[in-house]
């Protein structure tokens, strides 16, 4: 992976999409969707 | 430090990315690349954005040279005339900076690139047009991530443009007090309630702290991952660019003048002191040999920063109040003046080193060695305005010019109606010394007086020194 030297700031990535319109606030919508879902797909696994 | 063998002189403010360096060799800036950062040159060196900016003047000369080892190549850079840094310059200032570093990511980003970071530090002045210095700072864009320089940008450029546009704040003293700008957890501070309402306080702000205190524990390597996964596209960051460009360009300085605003019209002078002073100026300036840098101390509506810009390579501007600097660049920036530099500064306080060790940013004496310095009606404000002992003054006013520098200083003498009123607010008798038999003989300790003029008015004298002369 290659990174930049600077932290870039989770957050502040993030808002960055949010901040590009309609079109960003949708990839910022679908981020925090796949993250619920990854949680809830991940839960029956950890409860075993 | 310069190092011994070499004679190279690492610049002390150039070290947060390992790839690639900043130093000094026999008066020339040069920059070390290694092989990562070469990669990135060679690239960006073929790209006809890169071509385009420097022939815009945008970005600051560049040429590659003979590779110093150990670095894998090396790169030589246009001198900028005097380095200056973000809390020294005005509102008008910092907002085309901040303009120039957008326009400097758009073009970089319909090229294929993208820049490391968003850093007010990235800029440097002509005079008053902006520059774009950190050419190391170009990288290829990765497709789907976002701008790695967002929060630096808002850190520096963004936040201290909304503090000033919004709530009439100077920035000046956040910027020059913490090195890596104002965090957005401390902006939200500022900006409750309907606040909030305010163009780009609600999104760059609070969603932008809230954000990041709700992802403080996500590796941005992931959240990388995640946005590319979710569509995150180069139109986007673009888009993003633009919607913060919209934003800077809509934001302004509250009106509201200073009393120093007025300060040519209402300062007393007659326009026969004045045209005497003009001409004891320009033939002070005139009489030296091809001067490189001039300094025009409290500088005001800038009349003898232009003077001396006649025979000066470069002008630095110096004036106290943020709103008359303000007013200076937006006139020179309009005539489109690239020799005289406006700054804001306090010459009782003047800008100390900043950052690691405190020589990240070297501090205004550090910086500077002028050819001729003027010092026009500025000795009492610091003499009586601010108790600096008059010995002291004229020792800073010497220890600015290189030696055998020009030294046009006015000396206002105690029965002068400005004095008198900077008088009437301390005690009687505080300043006893505060003579002009007594600043004479401090100025001939130091200097070689060569000329002296009594102003038309009768209560100011002028004096052309040679600085240890």
């Amino acid at each position: 992976m290659h990174l930049a030297y600077l932290d870039a700031g989770s957050g502040s990535l993030i808002v960055q999409a949010v901040v590009g319109g309609v079109a960003g606030a949708a990839v910022a919508a679908k981020l925090y969707w796949r993250r619920l879902v990854a949680r809830f797909r991940r839960q029956p696994t950890d409860q075993r | 430090m310069t190092h011994p063998d070499t004679g190279l002189r690492a610049d002390p403010g150039s070290f947060r990315d390992p790839t690639n360096r900043v130093f000094h060799r026999d008066g020339e800036v040069l920059r070390g690349l290694d092989d990562r950062a070469t990669a990135d040159w060679r690239a960006l060196a073929g790209s006809g954005f890169f071509r385009a900016l420097l022939t815009e003047g945008k970005v600051c000369g560049t040429e590659e040279v003979a590779a110093t080892p150990p670095w894998s190549a090396t790169l030589r850079h246009e001198r900028i005339p005097f380095v200056s840094h973000p809390y020294e310059w005005s509102f008008g200032m910092l907002r085309d900076a901040a303009l120039l570093h957008l326009d400097v990511l758009r073009a970089a980003l319909d090229g294929g690139f993208t820049t490391k970071d968003g850093s007010a530090y990235n800029l440097q002045w002509r005079g008053a047009a902006p520059v774009f210095i950190d050419v190391g700072s170009f990288e290829p864009l990765r497709e789907g991530e976002p701008w790695a320089g967002y929060r630096q940008f808002c850190q520096t450029l963004l936040y201290p443009l909304l503090l000033q546009a919004h709530l009439g704040v100077d920035f000046q003293p956040w910027l020059r007090a913490r090195v890596d700008g104002i965090e957005p957890d401390q902006m939200r501070r500022f900006f409750g309630g309907a606040r909030r309402l305010l163009p780009g306080v609600l999104t760059h702000v609070h969603l932008h702290g809230a954000m990041q205190r709700r992802n403080s524990r996500a590796t941005t390597t992931d959240v990388r991952a995640q946005l590319r996964d979710a569509g995150y596209s180069r139109e986007l960051a673009a888009a993003t660019v633009r919607g913060i460009e919209k934003l800077v360009r809509r934001l302004d300085r509250p009106p509201g003048g200073s009393h120093w605003s007025d300060y040519q019209r209402t300062c007393g002078y007659s326009a026969q002191d004045r045209l005497a002073k003009e001409r004891f100026v320009e033939e002070a300036v005139a009489g030296v040999d091809t001067p490189a840098l001039a300094l025009d101390l409290g500088a005001n509506d800038g009349r003898y920063a232009r003077i001396a810009a006649r025979h000066a390579g470069y002008v630095v501007a110096v004036e106290q109040e943020p709103a008359v600097v303000d007013a200076l660049y937006r006139a020179l920036r309009a005539e489109g003046q690239r020799r005289i530099l406006p700054l804001v500064m306090d010459l009782a306080d003047p800008s100390p080193g900043g950052g690691w060790r405190g020589v990240e940013r070297a501090g205004f004496a550090d910086r500077t060695r002028a050819d001729v310095v003027l010092a026009l009606a500025v000795v009492h404000h610091l003499a009586i305005g601010r108790n600096v002992p008059l010995a002291a003054v004229v020792d800073q006013l010497a220890n600015l010019g290189a030696p055998g520098a020009a030294l046009v200083v006015e000396f206002v003498h105690p029965e002068d109606p400005m004095a008198r009123r900077l008088l009437a607010n301390k005690p009687d008798g505080l300043f006893p010394d505060y003579r002009r038999d007594a600043f004479e003989r401090l100025l001939a300790a130091r200097c070689r007086i060569i000329r002296r003029a009594e102003l038309p008015s009768g209560t100011r004298t002028l004096y052309q020194a040679v600085v240890g002369g």
